[in-house]
């Protein structure tokens, strides 16, 4: 019998351990690409009460020893995790009868496992590019910055192939670290639109209810309270909002900029119509999501916009700024709202738009739902992975390390 | 060079050579890298950090390590995989010896010139405890610990609670020096190729 194509993954988080995007992506798509024939290792950071290893769907998932004693600094930390990582999947590689055909490693924070071990076991190794240091800071000012700005730069560099969520950050990765043009890939990410259709257990009237008044309209954000994530342009969106249409602002998700937020929203006297919520465990955002007349996506870096394609795929109209990832999701004025990015005035123009005009609303709900199931679906960017994993593995067979 | 190490390294690995015992040293160098055969008939590999820019110490040695590995992995697939032992000197490379270990089933000797209890006394910053959660970790994988003194075998042991019978005392003064050497060496190989 032929042998199964085996990938071994590196991320820093998987479910439950969910902090930003790169968990849900990995979660599905290793689930689906085991589901597509290939078996699939992932390697990630313990988490308490879970397994230190786990067979799901078919995917091993290898939880390791994240270094839990105090660092000095994050990065510092990273770099320490990465060295228990990298022993322990070493180990793991090593005792397998199948041996691994990829590593494939998701953002820097694997960077230094993910080189390790391709030189030790002298197999390619494929990076996905979630984001970037220099456009998650807009810059680069610290020594911090430029330091992880250099480990991305040398984890792209090590990598067979680039792949990259949208054709924006094909072009930004391409830029921040001088890529060849044929190194880079584009793979969409992909929404799981199964779990927005399950039946409710409670109604959903009385759901809302514990959010928001029957008269008011429910915005919801979802996001880290940080400032590339645009979250203080609808902060600041919503006075201009509240002129035309009685709503509820809900925000689910935490960040440093909380503070600063809350001062803002006392400022202006509207503390009853913001809700700050912090996290939510995924049944109350998944109903949130369904019952959001409006979800905002005001983001001033956005590499892909998962959030935005959850909130379609709940069938909730998205408003979001027009850059990066978030520009090719949204088709304006048939898919959801583009507002001008950092700009409260378009932001505020788009909430009201869609709350105001219930035909605009529907119209673009129904056309989103159906963009979300046709490209953004986990089956069809699992086979568009396995094909790149193959012509890797073609151009790796006639190398002299094969 | 920046302390001592470097010229017993230098000192070491000649007589290696002339014990017929393929030698090879891997280093860091920021602007000299690559392999270089030395008169002695030891080959350098002196690699450098593709990380610029540092905060610390720790992140620099922890990335230099990726470099220092990527070198010795080179040399074993270039040696037909026919490395017996690998050789750390102190904490800074010891993340690599311990994947080298576990991928490629290569032993190591951990030899310690100093520890960072000795370097910052009563020091337990998350920097120093860091450093010495490495050296812990060395301890722990080395098949054989190599120390230059009995002084440091009991400070080993009262730090670190090795078992003494994991470390071996190799005086650098001792005339037995080189044969003492060769002697840990094969009890960690289980028999070197060459002698």
């Amino acid at each position: 019998m032929k042998k199964k194509l085996s990938v071994m993954m590196f991320t820093w988080e998987f479910p439950p351990r969910v902090i930003g995007g790169i968990s849900p992506h990995v979660f599905f798509l290793s689930k689906s690409l085991a589901k597509n024939g290939v078996k699939v290792h992932v390697i990630t950071c313990d988490f308490p009460g879970v397994p230190a290893h786990e067979v799901i769907d078919g995917v091993e998932v290898y939880r390791i020893d994240s270094y839990k004693n105090p660092a000095p600094d994050f990065a510092t930390w990273v770099y320490l995790m990465n060295l228990n990582m990298q022993k322990e999947a070493a180990a793991i590689v090593n005792k397998l009868a199948d041996k691994i055909d990829v590593f494939h490693a998701h953002d820097w924070l694997v960077a230094t496992a993910g080189i390790g071990l391709k030189h030790v076991f002298r197999k390619p190794l494929l990076v996905t590019m979630h984001s970037t240091e220099i456009g998650r800071r807009d810059g680069l000012h610290t020594d911090t910055e430029k330091m992880i700005h250099e480990t991305e730069a040398w984890l792209t560099y090590e990598a067979w192939k680039v792949i990259c969520c949208s054709d924006y950050m094909v072009s930004h990765v391409r830029w921040a670290f001088g890529l060849p043009e044929d190194k880079l890939v584009m793979i969409p990410n992909g929404v799981n639109t199964r779990v927005y259709e399950s039946p409710e257990k409670e109604d959903r009237d009385a759901f809302r209810a514990k959010f928001a008044l029957p008269e008011e309209k429910i915005v919801l954000y979802v996001g880290r309270l940080v400032y590339e994530k645009g979250i203080h342009v609808l902060i600041n969106a919503v006075p201009k909002v509240m002129e035309k249409v009685n709503a509820k602002f809900i925000i689910v998700g935490s960040g440093y900029m909380k503070e600063q937020l809350l001062n803002i929203v006392r400022s202006m006297s509207l503390e009853h119509k913001v809700l700050f919520m912090g996290f939510a465990d995924d049944e109350t955002l998944l109903r949130l999501q369904k019952c959001a007349d409006v979800s905002v996506v005001p983001s001033l870096f956005e590499p892909f916009g998962i959030v935005a394609l959850e909130a379609m795929a709940a069938k909730s109209p998205v408003v979001v700024s027009d850059t990066g990832g978030l520009s090719e999701i949204v088709d304006h004025d048939v898919t959801g709202f583009k507002a001008y990015p950092n700009n409260p005035d378009s932001l505020a123009w788009g909430i009201t738009k869609i709350l105001l005009d219930e035909n605009y609303k529907n119209y673009i709900r129904e056309n989103a739902y159906r963009k979300v199931q046709e490209k953004y679906n986990w089956e069809k960017i699992a086979q568009q992975t396995k094909t790149i994993y193959k012509a890797v593995l073609g151009e790796y067979s006639k190398s002299f390390w094969a | 060079m920046v302390g001592q190490l470097a010229e017993y390294i230098n000192a070491l690995s000649t007589q290696l050579i002339k014990n017929k015992v393929e030698t090879y040293v891997v280093t860091y160098h920021d602007s000299l890298t690559g392999a270089v055969e030395e008169a002695s008939g030891v080959t350098v590999v002196r690699v450098a950090n593709p990380v610029r820019a540092h905060i610390g110490v720790l992140a620099w040695d922890l990335t230099l390590n990726q470099e220092v590995e990527r070198a010795a992995a080179s040399i074993y697939y270039q040696a037909d995989k026919q490395i017996d032992l690998i050789n750390v000197y102190d904490w800074h490379f010891i993340p690599a010896a311990v994947t080298l270990k576990n991928a490629l089933n290569i032993p190591f000797v951990y030899s310690v010139e100093s520890l960072e209890d000795q370097r910052s006394p009563n020091s337990n910053t998350p920097y120093n405890m860091s450093i010495k959660s490495i050296e812990w970790l060395g301890f722990y994988e080395a098949k054989k610990v190599s120390v230059k003194s009995e002084w440091m075998q009991n400070e080993i042991v009262r730090i670190y609670n090795v078992p003494k019978d994991k470390m071996k005392v190799v005086s650098p003064s001792a005339d037995s020096w080189i044969n003492d050497v060769l002697e840990l060496y094969k009890t960690v190989a289980g028999g070197l190729n060459s002698t």
